[in-house]
């Protein structure tokens, strides 16, 4: 188990808005539709998934795996503090929650 | 091979089997498969069903399926070197792979988790499943799918028709894509499920052991619980999630046509004579066999990369996806028919390796999203990256 304290908000909005810059050379406020912009394509979701699940050690898979939980750095915030919550809630059962795919 | 049997624990699955690693499903596969019963299946159109069942069984179909859920648990790169040794015999076993892991890929990433903790050890077990996309209006642009998958009460009734459906001759299970509300879903429908018909094509080009079939689902009803994840999102992003996988292993399996043809053609060139000597002595014949060389390593490296994003879980990864599917594919199309051209008359009648190569390869330049297709997605990604 970590002793990591868990990130803010803050630091989460942070790295991703760096992500977001670094890849489209676009800089996002945290509440604009980083689809709406044009300048991203539809594999860009994709990516961002990937980024998220691998920055900050969660899963996103089934109900999760929607556009609007991706539209905004504040959304994917949001995002990414709920299933950090949820597996954290679930750490020690042993179940299927354990592992990620 | 519709089994009704109940959902297998995972400590049934290959899992439990301490050595079900890369190096035990390569000698599963080479046990399997042979460039001889590749000919016998592609000339009948079918591989028989207890090769598809062992193979199955034995972990060989879906080997990404994580070791939790029964799985073999392969890194994509393993996988990826597996899939294209089956590929180097038989691209049709290998279409199979590629379903199978594209359905497991698709209960992982879209299924809830009570629904890939009851799929994955099924499919892991060798319960077939195929992936039904296309359709007569809906071949690229499968924005315009319109089988329905529509709620009621308990169930949902799916209505629709799919066509080209790999392994779905095969199949136990059909993973198959619809609209549902405002968007898409995927609903898991078991090919015994009153409503729906299976109809094979009848003489395809190329994978013609693959069981492609035509599918026609006739207000099929299956429980509501049996559509993944949330239903009704971006068509976009749970096709192309699904489809991911697909790539990876086509191209995967495009690597394995092109070093099947370079065995082919290394064999051929040391030891034909012509004018004197072996083929392989004439500067012309040479180019072509360095040309193939060349085909197979750029084809290698192109999926190694995209497989170490994945297994590094790099973004990166969904653009490389894209990338060693479009190389990959057109460097088998263009490397077996050169192979053709150096086995010439030795090699231009069905039967030989190089002419199944041949037809096998042009397929792939059009599954799994056409070259066009990903020159679209590439230019698009190209676009956004140098701004």
């Amino acid at each position: 188990m970590t002793t990591t304290p868990e990130p803010t908000a803050d630091v989460i909005a942070e790295r991703i808005s760096r992500f977001l810059e670094e890849r489209t050379k676009t800089s996002f406020a945290v509440d604009t539709d980083v689809f709406a912009s044009g300048g991203v394509n539809s594999l860009f979701a994709m990516e961002l998934v990937v980024f998220l699940e691998e920055a900050f050690d969660v899963e996103i898979a089934g109900s999760d795996l929607r556009l609007d939980n991706m539209r905004t750095v504040t959304a994917m915030t949001a995002l990414v503090q709920r299933l950090r919550a949820e597996d954290a809630a679930e750490a020690g059962d042993a179940g299927d929650g354990a592992g990620r795919g | 091979m519709a089994d009704g049997t109940a959902v297998a624990g995972p400590a049934a699955g290959p899992a439990a089997d301490p050595a079900a690693g890369p190096d035990r499903l390569r000698a599963v596969a080479a046990e399997l498969v042979d460039d001889s019963a590749a000919d016998a299946w592609d000339r009948a159109g079918r591989i028989p069903e207890e090769t598809v069942r062992t193979a199955g069984a034995q972990g060989l179909m879906a080997a990404q399926i994580p070791r939790r859920y029964g799985g073999p648990g392969l890194s994509s790169a393993d996988n990826g070197e597996l899939t294209a040794f089956v590929g180097s015999r038989c691209s049709s076993l290998r279409s199979l792979m590629t379903s199978q892991g594209m359905a497991a890929w698709t209960v992982q990433r879209l299924g809830e988790r009570q629904q890939r903790a009851a799929l994955l050890p099924r499919l892991a077990g060798g319960a077939q499943a195929a992936v039904a996309f296309s359709e007569p209006e809906a071949g690229s642009d499968l924005s315009a799918m319109a089988t329905r998958i529509e709620p009621d009460g308990d169930s949902v009734v799916v209505t629709g028709e799919k066509v080209w459906i790999t392994a779905a001759c095969y199949a136990d299970l059909l993973v198959v894509f619809g609209r549902y509300g405002d968007g898409a879903a995927a609903v898991v429908v078991p090919a015994t499920a009153p409503g729906v018909t299976v109809e094979r094509v009848p003489e395809p080009m190329g994978c013609r052991a693959a069981g492609h079939a035509h599918l026609r689902l006739d207000g099929v009803r299956v429980p509501a619980g049996d559509v993944l994840g949330g239903a009704g999102q971006s068509t976009d992003l749970l096709v192309g999630t699904a489809l991911s996988y697909g790539r990876m292993s086509v191209a995967w399996g495009c690597v394995g046509i092109l070093r099947g043809c370079l065995a082919a053609v290394g064999r051929h060139a040391r030891t034909r004579q012509q004018f004197g000597k072996p083929l392989a002595g004439h500067q012309l014949v040479a180019r072509h066999v360095a040309e193939l060389l060349a085909a197979e390593q750029t084809a290698t490296r192109a999926c190694a990369h995209a497989s170490h994003c994945w297994d590094t879980r790099s973004p990166e990864m969904v653009s490389a996806t894209v990338l060693a599917k479009y190389v990959s594919s057109r460097q088998a199309a263009a490397g077996a028919a050169t192979a053709v051209q150096v086995l010439a008359s030795a090699g231009a009648r069905d039967g030989h390796p190089v002419a199944r190569a041949y037809r096998d390869a042009k397929l792939m330049e059009i599954i799994e999203g056409s070259s066009e297709i990903c020159e679209l997605l590439l230019a698009e990604h190209a676009l956004s990256v140098y701004t």
